[in-house]
């Protein structure tokens, strides 16, 4: 009975010590230790995972000619007053960590601007074509594949063969051209919104105005010709 | 009735060519960005498609491009000294700023209207309505056909503001054309049905005197009003260009009021 009893405590331990293990183990990721696996396999195990790249196959560059991000400063200056809404969850490896009933929303439900890019609506793309499977990187975070330093060859590669990190920097969820986030996050498309906007209706302003009064006065005119010619005759 | 000769064969040729290049870029161009709303893609299908009418935009884009550089070439050499400023000039002066003014004022009764030459203020203002916005146009749209291209001289960034700026471009030149330019050349009374210089590349004296009447008195000191006697243009013409005439401004209102009707479905990006 003992020799039951000394069994089932080291049953119960070794139980327990086990179930202490996996909470201190890490998750499990088929993406370790995949050096050897083919290009395909790992680009598509890299796709479902948070994506882990060796640090010499992609290395952030600092100096990048041409390569800049409208409302992302690095360095001098500190993230734009709108990034600071966001500014926590711009570096996880998770993006959606921690939001409550995550599994049951719709991307549209949190991101209803974003689902109105050309992308969406003509090209008739979804969201995890471009952002991928679970979980969602941030895209500042180092391993993302939406992070600048790989995007260009990891998403937009993807259709437009190719890109360049330059190329990558269209920004595809652009703000509404006119509005004070565009202003703050995108000056140069605000700026040439409103002087194109400024020109169109001033434009229009005074030849539109123009236009009638010349008709206006031209009908006028006639019927006064018409009138002394009738004049002349009688 | 006497004829005085007003455009040249060349600049007719031009005219035309604008005219096929604009309505075409027009209409693949909007149906692409009306591509959201019944009308926009019943107006692709015309074209063959999204794919397809972007294909045509290109190709039409490029012959506007070589037009409007041939153009370019073409008034190289004509440049001479102080003729920029001349009466024959399109440039404008600080005439036509007086003669704008005047002609305000004519409008509502006051004073007598401008004694205008051979180009009027609004005229200089077409001309050169179209060749600012044709660089714009040009350079923004090579940016979008060839974006692998351009992002390497340019950050990639650059291709939304490329994007806007030829839409918006686009929309001034086409409200400008089919409003203000179309009402002007047929609707207003002493055009109507159609002002036929530009396509018989002669203007009937009489309506001359009236509306230009200082490049007539130039003419007549010039000596070249005895000269410039031309006949009115054969009626085979006539009928050949009112009918092209009214098929391009039937499709430009056509669009226009479509383009107006559906605006609230759709942004510019």
């Amino acid at each position: 009975m003992t020799g039951m009893k000394r069994c089932g405590a080291i049953v119960l331990i070794s139980e327990t010590l086990l179930l202490l293990t996996l909470i201190f183990t890490p998750r499990i990721a088929s993406a370790q230790g995949e050096e050897v696996a083919s290009a395909l396999r790992r680009y598509k195990e890299y796709e479902v995972s948070t994506g882990y790249y060796e640090e010499y196959e992609m290395r952030p560059r600092h100096e990048r000619s041409m390569v800049a991000i409208p409302g992302v400063r690095h360095g001098l200056f500190r993230y734009s007053p709108s990034a600071a809404t966001v500014r926590i969850r711009t570096r996880l490896a998770d993006s959606h960590l921690g939001i409550k009933f995550y599994d049951n929303r719709r991307c549209e439900d949190c991101h209803p601007k974003q689902a109105l890019d050309m992308h969406t609506v003509r090209a008739n793309l979804t969201c995890r074509q471009c952002h991928g499977g679970e979980p969602i990187a941030s895209i500042s975070h180092y391993f993302s594949p939406m992070n600048p330093i790989r995007k260009h060859a990891y998403v937009c590669a993807k259709c437009h063969e190719g890109s360049s990190a330059s190329f990558a920097s269209y920004v595809i969820h652009e703000p509404s051209a006119g509005s004070m986030e565009a202003k703050t996050n995108f000056p140069v498309l605000y700026y040439s919104f409103w002087f194109m906007l400024t020109l169109l209706v001033g434009t229009l302003a005074f030849f539109i105005p123009h236009s009638i009064l010349v008709g206006l006065r031209e009908l006028l005119r006639k019927k006064e010709k018409e009138i002394k010619d009738a004049d002349e005759v009688h | 009735m006497k004829y005085i000769k007003r455009f040249s064969i060349i600049d007719r040729v031009f005219h035309l060519g604008l005219m096929l290049t604009f309505l075409i870029q027009t209409a693949t161009g909007f149906s692409r960005l009306y591509i959201t709303t019944n009308w926009g893609k019943k107006l692709c299908y015309l074209f063959g498609g999204y794919e397809n009418a972007a294909l045509i935009h290109h190709r039409w884009g490029v012959i506007m491009m070589v037009l409007f550089l041939v153009h370019v070439i073409y008034l190289l050499p004509k440049i001479k000294g102080k003729r920029i400023f001349g009466p024959d000039s399109l440039v404008p002066n600080l005439d036509d700023f007086r003669h704008a003014w005047q002609r305000i004022l004519w409008f509502f009764g006051i004073g007598s209207p401008p004694k205008l030459d051979r180009w009027a203020y609004w005229e200089k203002f077409d001309y050169w309505a179209v060749f600012w916005g044709m660089p714009l146009l040009v350079i923004t749209g090579l940016m979008l056909m060839y974006p692998m291209v351009s992002s390497r001289v340019v950050p990639g960034w650059s291709l939304n503001v490329a994007s806007l700026l030829h839409k918006a471009e686009a929309i001034l030149a086409v409200t400008y054309v089919f409003i203000v330019h179309f009402f002007i050349g047929h609707l207003r009374p002493s055009s109507f049905p159609m002002n036929e210089g530009m396509f018989s590349g002669c203007v009937s004296l009489e309506d001359s005197l009236e509306e230009k009447p200082a490049w007539v008195n130039r003419l007549k000191e010039e000596g070249q009003l005895e000269l410039a006697t031309g006949s009115p243009p054969a009626l085979w013409f006539r009928v050949l260009y009112f009918i092209f005439g009214y098929a391009a401004l039937g499709f430009g209102i056509y669009l226009m009021v479509n383009l107006i009707v559906y605006s609230r479905y759709v942004s510019l990006h």
